[in-house]
């Protein structure tokens, strides 16, 4: 048969983002295969330079748009390194609850996003309805529902509003009291399970090649490698969570980890949720008007984890107002390029919007 | 994985024993970053990969423009012995040929080929290093050197939007401005603050 060349995306259910994958098949075979990005360059290692260090914080989140919050987390972490100030205790327990209802939010959206190439729509309706929750709640905390600005450097924006407890405590329970309908309309669907065991796997020693971190070097590994576990940041080491593994790494093995995550989330937010001190939740790191604060010079890379993997802003200061360089270590880059050129050819064309489900590709972190 | 100042320990003594280092410094207890020749990086992330450290998390550039330089981040990381190692390492700015560093980490194609097309970076080795990557018909210099100005650029690729001189009102009614103003004007004229 003759070799053909076919694009998944930019438009396209499968595909998350404005990417697009050049297919070259044969039948329905992937012969040859390669991400085509830049649909979604938005200069921003370049445009940070060009903005202070405050103004940045506005600039951040936009790097990766379903889950904002990581990096506004990064680039907190890393100018409290470079400044060395110490972040009061109340903040991080703030911080660590919005982080893990973005994680929540996001395993959500993840596993709606498996009915688009599957072709179950009501998986998806479900969890972007209870992803809206997530939004609703994040309304009352920060007063923005996608792009929060909240977690800054020196701490927290402003403190939780009063009677929030009581809305995450409502979420949870409700999220929790219905995981076995949303396990019965995925992962143990008989027709979802048709399309998804066995398929796209992702052996052990290539996870070593590729650079591959997240719930797919879990999968695939067997060890429990979790940046919040490895080198705790925030309060992660006085919670008690456990890290979920598997050593089969397909598709199922994949969407399961990101299941099980969503009841360890529950469990952190509800520690959280008990154990935060009262008190002060953000210190300023310079003094005077806020637009002409300064950051010693010096270089850190400042990670944290997030839903895809391991997340890292590279920031260099040169003691100025504005970073010299700030890079972006998107957590998708591994399996979202070199990924899909390696490790596609061979499958079925089907099977790739899969890959970039349960891989969890953004295009926006790797275009940025 | 619980003794944490050991590691960086052991990562200092395990460099600085064998390698020329120019300068080392602890940021943590989780990251150390040393400065190190160009011609010495190879050997180095060989021997950090066979002690464990396997994961490329990172690989970007630094544009010093003072200095006549670039410099080079590598990051590699271990998961059973939790230390970030930053490699640094300075080229000349006129002339950036890096080798590639792929025989060691293949998973740094796709870091080489942007380094390449932000910095224009040359990593012989890579087969693909010259492709065009994110930026599409690129025409300019490597857009993340400091002497790029984005201004500039778009200043000379695309046309400035033209806008009218006067402000007509084309529809012949009052605009929204000047009814509020005639609205204000009348409130103050009554001279009451704005009750009626």
């Amino acid at each position: 048969m003759r070799e053909m060349k076919l694009f998944l995306g930019p438009q396209h259910p499968g595909m998350h983002g404005n990417a697009s994958v050049h297919l070259f098949v044969d039948g329905d075979i992937i012969k040859r295969s390669y991400l085509l990005p830049g649909m979604l360059h938005r200069g921003f290692e370049k445009g940070m330079e060009r903005h202070s260090w405050v103004n940045n914080i506005s600039l951040i989140p936009r790097v990766c748009v379903v889950e904002p919050d990581i990096n506004e987390m990064a680039f907190a972490m890393g100018v409290e390194k470079l400044a060395g100030i110490e972040v009061p205790e109340r903040a991080h327990w703030i911080r660590m609850i919005v982080l893990e209802l973005a994680r929540i939010s996001i395993h959500l959206m993840a596993y709606g996003g498996l009915g688009g190439p599957t072709g179950n729509y009501t998986l998806m309706y479900h969890a972007h309805a209870d992803r809206n929750t997530i939004l609703n709640i994040f309304e009352k905390i920060s007063g923005h529902r996608v792009y929060h600005q909240y977690i800054v450097p020196g701490g927290v924006r402003k403190d939780l509003p009063i009677g929030i407890e009581e809305d995450i405590h409502e979420f949870l329970n409700d999220l929790e009291s219905r995981y076995t309908e949303y396990r019965d309309l995925g992962i143990e669907n008989p027709s979802i399970q048709a399309r998804i065991n066995d398929t796209i796997m992702l052996p052990a020693h290539v996870v070593w090649e590729l650079g591959v971190t997240g719930v797919g070097m879990r999968s695939a590994v067997g060890k429990a490698y979790d940046i919040r576990k490895v080198m705790p940041y925030a309060r992660y080491d006085q919670d008690e969570f456990d890290v979920p593994t598997g050593t089969y790494s397909d598709a199922t093995c994949r969407i399961d980890i990101k299941l099980q995550e969503l009841v360890q989330c529950i469990g952190i937010i509800r520690q959280c949720l008990e154990k935060m001190p009262k008190g002060e939740v953000r210190v300023p790191f310079g003094k005077g008007q806020s637009m002409r604060w300064t950051v010693p010079a010096g270089h850190v890379y400042s990670v944290v984890e997030s839903s895809r993997g391991e997340f890292g802003y590279y920031m260099v200061s040169d003691g100025g107002t504005h970073p010299y360089r700030v890079g972006v270590r998107g957590a998708s880059y591994p399996q979202g390029l070199l990924g899909i050129e390696k490790y596609l050819p061979g499958t079925r064309i089907d099977d790739a919007a899969l890959w970039i489900d349960t891989m969890g590709v953004c295009s926006p972190e790797i275009d940025r | 994985m619980t003794n944490t100042i050991n590691n960086v320990e052991f990562v200092r003594n395990l460099v600085e024993d064998n390698y020329k280092v120019n300068k080392t410094e602890v940021i943590d207890q989780y990251q150390v970053s040393f400065e190190v020749e160009k011609e010495e990086v190879h050997r180095l992330l060989a021997q950090l990969r066979s002690e464990g450290w396997i994961q490329m998390s990172y690989l970007s550039a630094i544009d010093w423009i003072a200095d006549n330089e670039f410099e080079l981040v590598y990051i590699v990381f271990n998961w059973e012995k939790p230390v970030y190692i930053q490699v640094r390492t300075r080229l000349d700015r006129d002339n950036p040929v890096m080798e590639s560093i792929m025989p060691i980490h293949p998973g740094c194609k796709y870091y080489e080929r942007e380094a390449h097309e932000y910095f224009g970076i040359e990593f012989p080795g890579n087969p693909d290093f010259h492709k065009p990557l994110i930026l599409e018909d690129w025409d300019d210099m490597p857009p993340l050197r400091k002497d790029f100005d984005p201004r500039a650029y778009s200043d000379a690729h695309f046309s400035s939007r033209e806008y009218p001189e006067t402000h007509e009102n084309t529809l012949g009614q009052e605009s929204k401005v000047a009814q509020r103003e005639s609205r204000m004007a009348r409130v103050f004229k009554v001279g009451k603050g704005g009750k009626k």
